[in-house]
């Protein structure tokens, strides 16, 4: 996993520098990561339709609206996106729950899947 | 109806007599009620002998003639424009419904829909419009009839995915879950749209069969359903030959109107079906890559191919991981090839080293220095008899090599502190020592020298902010890498020419805003733009109670709550369920003054506790800073509290009133709060006197 909240500070910092030697007042001060965005891909083929009636009304899935179901996780307060390739993108709070949040999804994920034919 | 107990005798068998109205004690004979409502029927006689029922017709949903004085408010004033909300919402669905074609059936249910959204306050802050599509949308999909949400933000030129998103809230809040579309569904709707005349069925049929052969075959998912019905049936301009139709193998009507020889151009198609052409495109060549598009027309009428295929992003996926696997292996044997390349070159080079003369003396030195493998030797000798002979050669090179290096250290970190780090790069000795070791000792001197500068360490918890006064801490920051970043001074000079061309508009609109600012200043019409109102803090409060206080504190609403006994509403609920009558009696005094009405009225027992309250009160307004008690406090002055109030019931005198009223103040507060308690109770007492509906339940 690429990325740590260590380095978003460091990169913040990076930049607050560059804003100095411009010459600008900097302050740097209460940095704080308010969000995590993560992409991963399972190694398997997603069948979402299946998959949104399993979980309803935690998972919803509008193809007119956007090609993803989306998958919120109340207790972690994290969103997954499950495309049918496989792939997903997980937001949330911080690089912990983001990462629980892809263990809690992969064995539902599992049970919707579709196997590999070619 | 809890069954009361006499206050005169303690007795709790009372008569109720519907026809009189009154509730009357058996033991004492005590009357506890007058005037009670009753729910019955009244006839009077009209003119011609005709006897009418009393009453008014009040429809469900019609407007109410009169609302109805002081029950919840909310009810009250509400019923009129609730009605009047839900008729329009009725017309409107309507409207857009026949648009749409929809039965009155499907109406009728997009109407219940709309009645729970407004009963659920969903409305609010959410224009009609939207609602009344989003619950057109929803009765659309649980009857599953072939409209899209694109057709709705058609009509309504609205935003599909604003439309979207007050579906899925209301899909939401009301609990329903809407099945997801099938892409079959839409077919034959296309299908008419395009006009195939008497072919119309087969074609549908056809379109029918490869669209659920792609299903199979992946493509439809997370994909638009009208993509895939598109694709089917774009109809480029086809040739009539039926060889050209093998050749470019299209999916599902696209097929379909071209097997039965129909000509439709893409710009028809895209118009009936709502997608572009590039994605049209697009399917059609990922169908090319399934086999079925390999089939004959026979063919794929009369079989099924059982082989099914991943989704077309899936294997674009897949295909790019093979070639990143490719590419490794091929790094790797690279690597090995290398390796091998570079063992033989080695060895060819000891070789020639010693058949090669060896130089001594004054020679050596200069041979050391211009072979540029001096690294190599410095840090491996390679042969063991030219050791001892090569040591001085090599701390003499080893020496050199450093304070070139360290010069050039030192030009690169820009002169700082360069004496510390000669005597440094000096000092160390140079027996065979690597020049790695020697610049990291050199730039860990310069880096400690730069700290000194600067804050703490970083070591301490990254969370927390390591210097409050906000200073940037430049630990691990190159700033090297910085400087680059930073445009110099050309390249400032033609970004800013881009950008303000960019932004012209922009500019030229700011600049105009601003000279009719100035204008309209001069002319003194200069109207101050409505500010936005600043986000109020927020109140924090550990209980109800002292949120009531705070807000209260905050602003005065109206002149018409009594604000007192707002901040009364949230004591304790502790205080015991059954009051004594003597309680009840307070009550109706209390709601007395909040009526503010005067005490003159026909009940002589309500007269005179009126004035009885009126002082009270008085003493309460006085008390008020002392009116938040612990709820312990409450509970236990409950018990003194009922012998208190059964003593000012006997006497009309306002002495003995007050005197209760002096007790310690949770008594009193405890009284306001039981009053307040016994509303519930009491109301039906005022509701004779003064003619108002208390829909108060116990």
């Amino acid at each position: 996993m690429t990325g740590s909240e260590e380095e978003a500070k460091l990169g913040a910092r990076r930049l607050a520098r560059c804003l100095q030697k411009l010459g600008f007042k900097v302050r740097f001060s209460a940095f704080r990561v308010v969000n995590v965005l993560a992409v991963c891909s399972m190694p398997f083929a997603v069948h979402l339709v299946d998959f949104t009636k399993n979980n309803r009304p935690i998972a919803s899935y509008e193809p007119e609206l956007h090609p993803a179901a989306t998958y919120r996780i109340k207790n972690l307060k994290a969103t997954v996106q499950v495309f049918s390739t496989g792939s997903l993108t997980v937001t949330g709070p911080n690089v912990q729950s983001v990462a629980s949040a892809v263990e809690h999804i992969y064995p539902l994920l599992y049970e919707c899947q579709k196997p590999r034919c070619k | 109806m809890s069954s009361r107990v006499c206050r005169t005798c303690g007795g709790s068998d009372i008569d109720v007599d519907q026809a009189r109205g009154s509730a009357v004690c058996t033991g004492c004979g005590s009357v506890l009620e007058d005037n009670i409502i009753v729910s019955e029927v009244q006839f009077v006689e009209g003119s011609g002998g005709v006897s009418s029922a009393v009453g008014q017709f009040v429809s469900a949903d019609g407007p109410v003639k009169a609302p109805l004085l002081g029950s919840g408010f909310h009810t009250g004033v509400g019923k009129e424009s609730r009605a009047q909300t839900l008729q329009n919402g009725k017309r409107q669905i309507q409207q857009l419904g026949s648009q749409l074609q929809l039965n009155q059936h499907c109406l009728d249910t997009a109407f219940n829909f709309f009645k729970l959204v407004v009963s659920k306050h969903l409305t609010r802050g959410r224009r009609t419009e939207h609602v009344i599509a989003a619950c057109l949308y929803l009765v659309c999909r649980t009857e599953g009839t072939p409209h899209m949400l694109l057709d709705l933000s058609d009509l309504l030129q609205v935003n599909v995915y604003i439309l979207g998103k007050t579906f899925l809230l209301l899909a939401r809040e009301l609990c329903i879950n809407a099945p997801a579309i099938d892409p079959c569904l839409y077919i034959p709707r296309f299908a008419h749209m395009l006009e195939f005349g008497d072919k119309n069925h087969e074609v549908s049929m056809t379109a029918l069969r490869l669209v659920q052969r792609m299903k199979r075959d992946w493509m439809h998912t997370g994909r638009r359903p009208s993509g895939l019905c598109g694709a089917g049936k774009v109809v480029t301009m086809a040739t009539a030959t039926f060889m050209w139709l093998m050749t470019v193998p299209p999916p599902a009507l696209l097929v379909a109107a071209r097997m039965h020889k129909f000509r439709r151009s893409v710009k028809d198609v895209i118009g009936v079906v709502k997608v572009c052409q590039t994605t049209l495109r697009k399917r059609l060549t990922e169908f090319e890559d399934t086999p079925t598009s390999q089939l004959t027309i026979d063919e794929f009428m009369r079989v099924d191919l059982e082989q099914e295929c991943d989704p077309p992003s899936f294997t674009a996926g897949q295909h790019k991981v093979k070639m990143q696997q490719l590419e490794q292996e091929l790094a790797r044997k690279l690597d090995e090839v290398e390796g091998e390349i570079s063992c033989y070159k080695e060895e060819i080079e000891t070789e020639l080293e010693k058949s090669r003369p060896k130089l001594r003396g004054i020679y050596a030195a200069y041979a050391k220095e211009m072979d540029p493998e001096d690294e190599d030797v410095l840090s491996s000798p390679s042969d063991p008899e030219d050791k001892e002979g090569d040591d001085a050669d090599l701390q003499a090179a080893a020496q050199r090599l450093t304070q070139d290096f360290l010069c050039q250290v030192i030009q690169e970190e820009g002169g700082r502190a360069p004496q510390e780090v000669e005597t440094e790069g000096a000092g160390l000795p140079a027996q065979g020592a690597s020049l790695a070791s020697i610049l990291g000792n050199a730039s860990l001197g310069l880096q400690e020298s730069f700290h000194t500068f600067n804050l703490p360490e970083p070591d301490q918890n990254p969370d927390e902010d390591p210097s409050p006064s906000g200073e940037l801490d430049l630990e691990g920051i190159d700033d090297q890498e910085i400087d680059k970043y930073i445009l110099n001074e050309k390249e400032v000079e033609v970004k800013t020419e881009l950008w303000t061309k960019q932004n012209a508009d922009y500019l030229k609109e700011q600049k105009e805003k601003e000279e009719r600012i100035t204008k309209e200043k001069e002319q003194g019409t200069y109207k101050e733009k409505k500010k936005k109102y600043k986000k109020r803090e927020q109140i924090e409060a550990a209980t109800a109670g002292e949120a009531i206080e705070k807000m209260l504190e905050r602003k005065k609403i109206s002149s018409k709550i009594n604000y007192d006994v707002l901040r009364d509403l949230n004591q304790p609920a502790g205080s015991p369920a059954s009051e004594p009558p003597g309680g009840a009696a307070a009550a109706p005094r209390k709601r007395l003054s909040r009526r503010r009405r005067k005490a003159g009225d026909a009940n002589a027992e309500l007269s005179a506790g009126a004035t009885m309250m009126t002082k009270r009160f008085r003493r309460l307004i006085s008390s008020t800073p002392r009116k938040k008690k612990a709820a312990p406090q409450v509970e236990t002055a409950v018990v003194t509290e009922t012998a208190s109030e059964a003593v000012p019931e006997a006497p009309p005198a306002a002495v003995p009133g007050p005197a209760p009223a002096e007790a310690p103040p949770p008594v009193e507060t405890e009284e306001e709060e039981e009053a307040a308690e016994e509303d519930c109770v009491s109301a039906l007492r005022l509701v004779g006197d003064y003619g108002c509906e208390e829909e108060e339940v116990f």
